[in-house]
């Protein structure tokens, strides 16, 4: 009977687990380019998560859309916001700080802190609240489980951003120049590729995915100035245990993240649960330091 | 086609090439040879740009590129493939050629025409580059500098650590670019490859020209004591 309530216990939580999941994958999706790609370590992507959250909350509170559509408005908006922010740093500061990586660092983290303070004076201290669209409101029940709508738009949302980005990187000539670049800078630059001009685009690509899951984020919580702070961390460590500007490994490390963390949360509570998570992550990090998956190449080095 | 003249460059601090000249006309092979550490490979970078010149100048085509960057020296009509036959390993090799190619007006057929340069690519096209081996990953790396159609190829060492019979192919397939009238600068440590191909030889020893002549005066005997360790 025991076994029975457990696994009947750990089911109930798979819902949750793949809703956590989900919000890691579209906030480390974007790191996936910047960080996991380019290299930049960009302390301040919690804050374009946060612009792109606030610019959720400008569509409604401020431009009046009504809220059965204003989502759907707000997802681009919120992608060429945050993407022309990322894109204007990236020309302005960051550009200059390619290849020092401590610089860079407390370069973003600066940035960051400039961002949170911005959002203070505008939108003021207090979280605010973007009430969801109707069509969101409530849930269906499978199984005895119940799964509200609106975690399951941000599991589609993760599922078609990942799609799209797959689809880019894999298919199209500029995400072709993109992967090029990533690989061997001086090669693409001897192949005719202008590797500035793709370091800006992909910079704008993930600044644009970290204003997408802002817009997500204000489904499942009050938005505020430090709202993208909280995932910057597990944003990190998803692209780290995936397996830097992997993909698939991006994936599977947000969706393994969000469930060990929501089938350990019931016996442990929130705190414990995190302590668990990271020490899982330590250990992972211990065995295979290069994350889920690495390029295979016959090269020894 | 290619005109150095005096040129200076090096590594922040350390200079590494002293006032080089180097010329290399349409259809000709000019040969670059010295010892490991002379600045050969410094000296292919800083033409197509990938190191900043300290002086002189680079002339492609009657164009001073000195200072442009390496995409548009490439896009002008510059194919370089680098040392130690690098490919974009995560892309297959028919995603290394279409990188190169992208943008032309022909590209398919640009493509096509390097596979039939270099037809042991043709059954790989699908398979990633970083799995190739180096003879297969060498001719890659020259076909993916070939395939925009470029009036200068500069090779780094094309046949080092690769097996006789594909030195052999690149070898030939050297011979045709410069035959069709593409201007070819190549840095090569055999002998045998370098006599063979050069028309003019240019020994560098410590960064400085030592030694600059048409091929066909300069005999094994010399360039031997030239190239001794």
């Amino acid at each position: 009977m025991r076994t029975v309530d457990t696994i009947n216990q750990l089911l109930a939580q798979l819902p949750v687990g793949l809703s956590i999941g989900a919000v890691l994958l579209l906030a480390a999706l974007g790191l996936n380019f910047t960080f996991g790609q380019m290299g930049v370590i960009n302390m301040a992507h919690g804050e374009l998560i946060m612009v792109g959250a606030y610019t959720a909350f400008v569509a409604q509170a401020w431009v009046g859309l009504p809220s059965s559509y204003a989502l759907l408005v707000a997802l681009p908006a919120a992608f060429a916001v945050t993407g022309l922010l990322g894109l204007a740093l990236e020309a302005g500061l960051i550009r200059h700080f390619y290849g020092r990586p401590l610089d860079t660092l407390l370069l973003t983290f600066g940035i960051g802190l400039v961002l949170q303070q911005l959002a203070r004076d505008v939108f003021g201290a207090p979280n605010v609240s973007v009430p969801a669209p109707p069509w969101l409101a409530g849930g269906l029940t499978v199984a005895g489980m119940h799964l509200p709508y609106a975690r399951l738009f941000i599991l589609a949302l993760a599922a078609a951003c990942v799609a799209a980005t797959a689809y880019y990187l894999s298919r199209s000539r500029s995400g072709r120049r993109m992967r090029a670049v990533i690989h061997n800078r001086d090669l693409a630059a001897v192949s005719g590729i202008a590797v500035r001009r793709v370091d800006a685009a992909t910079f704008f690509l993930g600044s644009g995915l970290a204003g997408v899951a802002g817009v997500a984020l204000t489904l499942i919580g009050p938005t505020g100035p430090t709202t993208g702070t909280n995932y910057i961390v597990d944003a990190f460590l998803v692209v780290v245990v995936g397996g830097l500007g992997q993909l698939r490994g991006t994936v599977l490390a947000a969706f393994a993240l969000g469930l060990l963390n929501a089938m350990v949360e019931p016996w442990s509570g929130a705190s414990l649960a995190k302590v668990v998570v990271f020490a899982a992550i330590i250990v992972f990090l211990q065995l295979r330091p290069q994350g889920m998956f690495t390029v295979r190449t016959r090269a020894l080095t | 086609m290619l005109e150095v003249r005096g040129l200076c460059s090096g590594y922040g601090r350390a200079r590494v090439l002293f006032d080089v000249d180097v010329a290399v006309r349409a259809g000709q092979v000019a040969c670059v040879m010295g010892r490991n550490g002379v600045g050969k490979t410094t000296l292919l970078n800083t033409v197509m740009g990938l190191i900043p010149a300290v002086g002189g100048s680079v002339v492609f085509d009657g164009v001073d590129v000195t200072r442009a960057p390496t995409h548009v020296r490439v896009r002008s009509g510059m194919g370089y493939a680098p040392q130690g036959h690098e490919t974009f390993a995560p892309l297959t090799v028919l995603e290394n050629l279409k990188v190169a190619a992208d943008g032309l007006p022909r590209s398919g057929e640009a493509i096509e025409e390097q596979l039939e340069l270099f037809p042991r690519l043709r059954p790989l096209l699908n398979r990633r580059a970083g799995l190739l081996s180096g003879g297969q990953a060498q001719q890659l790396a020259i076909a993916r500098a070939l395939v925009a159609g470029p009036r200068l190829l500069v090779l780094d060492e094309p046949t080092e650590g690769i097996q006789p019979s594909i030195v052999a192919e690149i070898v030939e397939v050297i011979g045709q670019v410069a035959a069709r009238g593409v201007a070819v600068l190549l840095v090569e440590q055999y002998l045998d490859v370098a006599l063979g191909l050069a028309d003019t030889v240019t020994v560098l020893d410590a960064g400085r020209v030592v030694h600059s002549g048409q091929a066909a005066d300069l005999s094994r005997e010399e360039a031997a004591r030239l190239l001794a360790v």
